[in-house]
């Protein structure tokens, strides 16, 4: 006698998956509560200090989304190699690459005016970070070494590069002894928009996602993307060009995620300095997967995910709840609404003993 | 659609089978639909141990979705399925399975790198300890008992296509399947391996268990079959006994609904250009391989599966390079030819695995048949959708894929309208060299009989290579046959040349 039946779907979710989304969400943060029971910290006040730090203010939405939009360009980025099934984990160091390539122009040409040097830090931010992604594509088209573990190295050696720049070569004299370089130049700041205190990062992102979503959808690299992800064998039946496409959707996201270096070191923190490797490329990877490679739905996690850093940090100083508590959100998030897709492919049916004569 | 035809002969009620025992399974208005689409209607039959049934129907006709509801991979809308008198219902295969029906799919569920007692017991060990002679042991009981020619510790690697079914019929054996169900069970076996696979049918009804098997070939139901039922578009046109059927080509139009002719007409012609020349090719599995293939000419390559036809296939395909010797297409050398291979009038193949290699099954049908075409529809880096959604939805109706909407996912489709449109695709290229791999496995009669149409068609101006197993297809379709046995040509002849055909069996198992 079986209450809850599983059945296979044969018609697509549809609206349901906003609601399953939801639940996974409410899911998820009633165990972080859970946890912060467990270490004697009242949940429903944390919850709603979440909400008010994340989300509850102009001041606050404001903060979630100049955090959204370095979190939002990596994902953008590794959403193109996911789609061909190139598991590239590397964003991190390639935000790392990109932020020392702007970095690099800035202080090779400090008094050039802003018209020439900002295309020029972007120039060096996206090459950098592209070179850094193609490492792993080339050694995985011409020697098939596995691109998850070489770009998760390549984080490795890109975060530590960027320390060695900020503790020796590039530290600035004037840093009182601090792992930074000098602040950049007005010329070398991304303006902020209007009077508020997001940046022109954010034009950045939507200008970037339109030219994706015409890239993925309207071109023929674009299908070509899409079809080799499909099946790598109806890709070599139909010539396409499968290592090209890789070299290019890892350039793609080590373009994209160098980008966000460069608007993260430009923007917001004004100079090179290794506390803007904060995660935010493997947050990255959780709002892909998490909104399935849409471009929109990225959009929109990359905003939630980005409230709930900004909202643990308020945590963090009112309640003293851990730093690591970010990151079990972050997890947690990423598990339920991973195991919340199991109804895109099945339903549940409940029914009643008694409904129908037992079987067997 | 025509009214159905209906000789004396097929008119009998399908409660005219006599009720000496009481069925062993039976179904009461089955019902499926696949939102719009009506898989299965109101299906009743049963079923008596010891008996034979043959499910008929074309591709699309419900035979897989009433299969499914049995094996518990799908549930019905409505109506019940009932086990010894019994109402039963089958969430998943486990449930199914438990009580006593087992299915054997086309494509083999078998662990390759383990052997035949291994993959018998997997799953179903009973101790943590196993003990690889006792498993032996225990299936080589089973093999003398059902008289199954088989050696219980030989690994599957080892195994010819017909032997790893009797694998697969093993695990149901020992599960103690009481229901066997068989979806298409000779399509991938050689005549002979055919005829012993009849005898373990008839051996295990004649110990009581009950068989279905999915067929779309009328001689081999007629052949083994105690029962015959009909499927067409989800419903059951008619359940006989299979004494009483007097013709296949009665059944055939049965089954279709309208007159079929069995028969194809094909003029010869004047052969022109070689646009495949392959000369010494030696590389893995092939041995010294000479053919030429010229346009207007349908050359059949025929031979056992696996004595190089993949190898050759592939090469010429250009998903393999060639070893030594030489391959020369459309007068090009091979290594020139895929350095950029043309989209148009150049080479089209037709792959044997339809959903793995030609077809993604997750893409549109739009998508898919730009696999292929996309060259012909940019207008720089844009791909002109828009144009090629219609272009699909002409081709589509033109080859009369079924359904046929442009914006649909390709997995829907049936083998075989899958495979018409794989050729819509291929064909719209106007290709010079077309290789086509078995290109009616797996298909029904009519559009067996399209698919045949469209090539001899194609012949007007390309140069066709048939690989097939299938000795009537080449027979039917060639102008020339070539016969490959461990890597070499045996003999290569025209079809008119009574004398070489009859010695082609001879052939292909290297004699002669």
């Amino acid at each position: 006698m079986r209450l809850i039946r599983v059945t296979k779907r044969t018609e697509p979710l549809g609206w349901g998956s906003v609601l399953v989304f939801c639940a996974a969400l409410g899911l998820s943060l009633s165990l972080a509560c859970a946890a912060l029971a467990v270490q004697g910290v009242a949940p429903l006040r944390a919850l709603a200090l979440l909400w008010e730090g994340g989300f509850g203010s102009v001041w606050s939405l404001e903060d979630s989304l100049r955090k959204a939009i370095p979190i939002y360009l990596c994902a953008l980025g590794v959403s193109f190699t996911f789609r061909m099934q190139i598991w590239n984990i590397g964003a991190e160091g390639q935000f790392a690459l990109g932020a020392i390539g702007a970095a690099w122009a800035v202080l090779t040409f400090p008094h050039l005016s802003a018209v020439a040097l900002l295309p020029l830090m972007m120039l060096s931010a996206g090459a950098a970070g592209a070179f850094w992604a193609l490492i792993p594509a080339l050694t995985k088209v011409r020697l098939g070494v596995n691109e998850i573990i070489s770009t998760l190295m390549l984080n490795y050696i890109g975060i530590l590069l960027l320390n060695y720049l900020v503790y020796g070569p590039w530290r600035d004299p004037g840093g009182r002894g601090f792992p930074m370089t000098m602040e950049y130049p007005a010329a070398a700041q991304i303006g902020m928009l209007g009077g508020t205190r997001l940046h022109w990062g954010l034009v950045l992102c939507v200008v970037l996602s339109v030219l994706a979503w015409l890239f993925l959808n309207k071109t023929r690299l674009g299908y070509e993307i899409r079809a080799s992800g499909e099946s790598l064998r109806t890709a070599r039946y139909a010539f396409m060009p499968y290592g090209f496409l890789v070299f290019l959707v890892m350039g793609i996201c080590g373009m994209l995620a160098g980008w966000a270096g460069f608007v993260e070191t430009s923007a917001v923190a004004h100079r090179l300095q290794p506390s803007i490797l904060v995660g935010y490329g493997y947050t990255a990877i959780v709002v892909a997967w998490v909104a399935r490679l849409k471009i929109g739905p990225m959009a929109l996690a990359a905003f939630l995910l980005a409230g709930l850093r900004v909202g643990v940090e308020v945590l963090q100083l009112e309640l003293r709840v851990p730093a690591a508590f970010g990151h079990i959100l972050e997890g947690l998030v990423l598990l339920t609404v991973l195991a919340g897709q199991f109804f895109h492919y099945y339903r549940l049916r409940l029914e009643w003993p008694g409904q129908r004569a037992e079987g067997r | 659609m025509s009214p159905n035809p209906s000789p004396a002969s097929l008119a009998l009620d399908p409660t005219a089978i006599p009720p000496s025992d009481p069925p062993l399974i039976r179904l009461e208005g089955l019902s499926k639909s696949f939102g719009p689409v009506r898989a299965s209607h109101d299906i009743s039959f049963a079923i008596r141990p010891g008996r034979i049934l043959a499910l008929l129907g074309e591709n699309g006709a419900g035979k897989s979705t009433l299969m499914s509801m049995l094996a518990g991979r799908l549930q019905p809308d409505s109506g019940r399925i009932f086990l010894r008198g019994e109402e039963a219902r089958f969430d998943s295969p486990k449930d199914s399975i438990a009580a006593g029906i087992g299915m054997v799919y086309q494509n083999f569920m078998l662990v390759n790198r383990m052997t035949v007692a291994e993959n018998v017991l997997l799953g179903q060990e009973k101790h943590f300890w196993v003990s690889p002679k006792a498993m032996e042991r225990e299936v080589g009981e089973l093999t003398r008992r059902f008289n199954l020619p088989i050696d219980p510790g030989a690994g599957i690697w080892e195994l010819s296509m017909g032997e790893r079914q009797l694998v697969e019929i093993l695990k149901l054996l020992y599960r103690q399947s009481q229901v066997l169900i068989f979806d298409e069970p000779t399509a991938v076996l050689t005549p002979v391996e055919a005829q012993h696979l009849f005898e373990a049918l008839r051996n295990m009804a004649g110990q009581g268990k009950s068989i279905i098997f999915i067929s779309h070939k009328l001689e081999e139901v007629l052949a083994v079959a105690d029962e015959v039922a009909v499927l067409r578009r989800g419903e059951l046109v008619g359940h006989w006994e299979a004494k009483d059927i007097q013709s296949k080509e009665e059944l055939a139009n049965r089954m279709v609904g309208r007159t079929v002719s069995l028969e194809i007409a094909k003029d010869s012609r004047m052969p022109g250009e070689p646009v495949l020349r392959v000369e010494h090719l030696t590389g893995p599995r092939l041995d010294d391989v000479n053919l030429v293939v010229r346009q207007g000419e349908i050359m059949a390559l025929v031979g056992v599966a696996g004595n190089g036809q993949k190898e050759l296939v592939e090469t010429v395909a250009g998903l393999r390079p060639p070893g030594s010797g030489s391959v020369k297409i459309l007068g090009t050398d091979w290594k020139a030819f895929f350095a950029n291979p043309s989209w148009k009038e150049s080479l089209s193949y037709i792959p044997e695995d339809r959903l793995g290699v030609a077809v993604c099954r997750e893409m549109t049908l739009t998508d898919n048949f730009l696999l292929t075409t996309r060259q012909g529809f940019c207008r720089g880096p844009w791909l002109r959708r828009k144009l090629a959604r219609q272009t699909v939805a002409e081709k589509v109706a033109e080859f009369n894929v079924q359904p046929g909407r442009p914006d649909m996912l390709a997995g829907r489709l049936s083998g075989g309208n899958l495979q018409k449109l794989v050729l819509a695709r291929e064909f719209y290229r106007n290709s010079r060299l077309i290789v086509a791999e078995q290109p009616t496995q797996g298909l029904d009669i009519s559009s067996t009989e399209e698919v045949w149409r469209q090539l001899l068609q194609a012949r007007e101006h390309a140069g066709i290579l048939l690989v097939t197993g299938d000795l009537r297809e080449a027979m039917t379709l060639a102008d020339r046959i070539a016969v490959i046995f461990r890597g070499r040509i045996m003999d290569d002849f025209p079809v008119e040349d009574q004398e070489r055909m009859k010695r082609i069996g001879l052939l292909m198992a290297g004699s002669g």
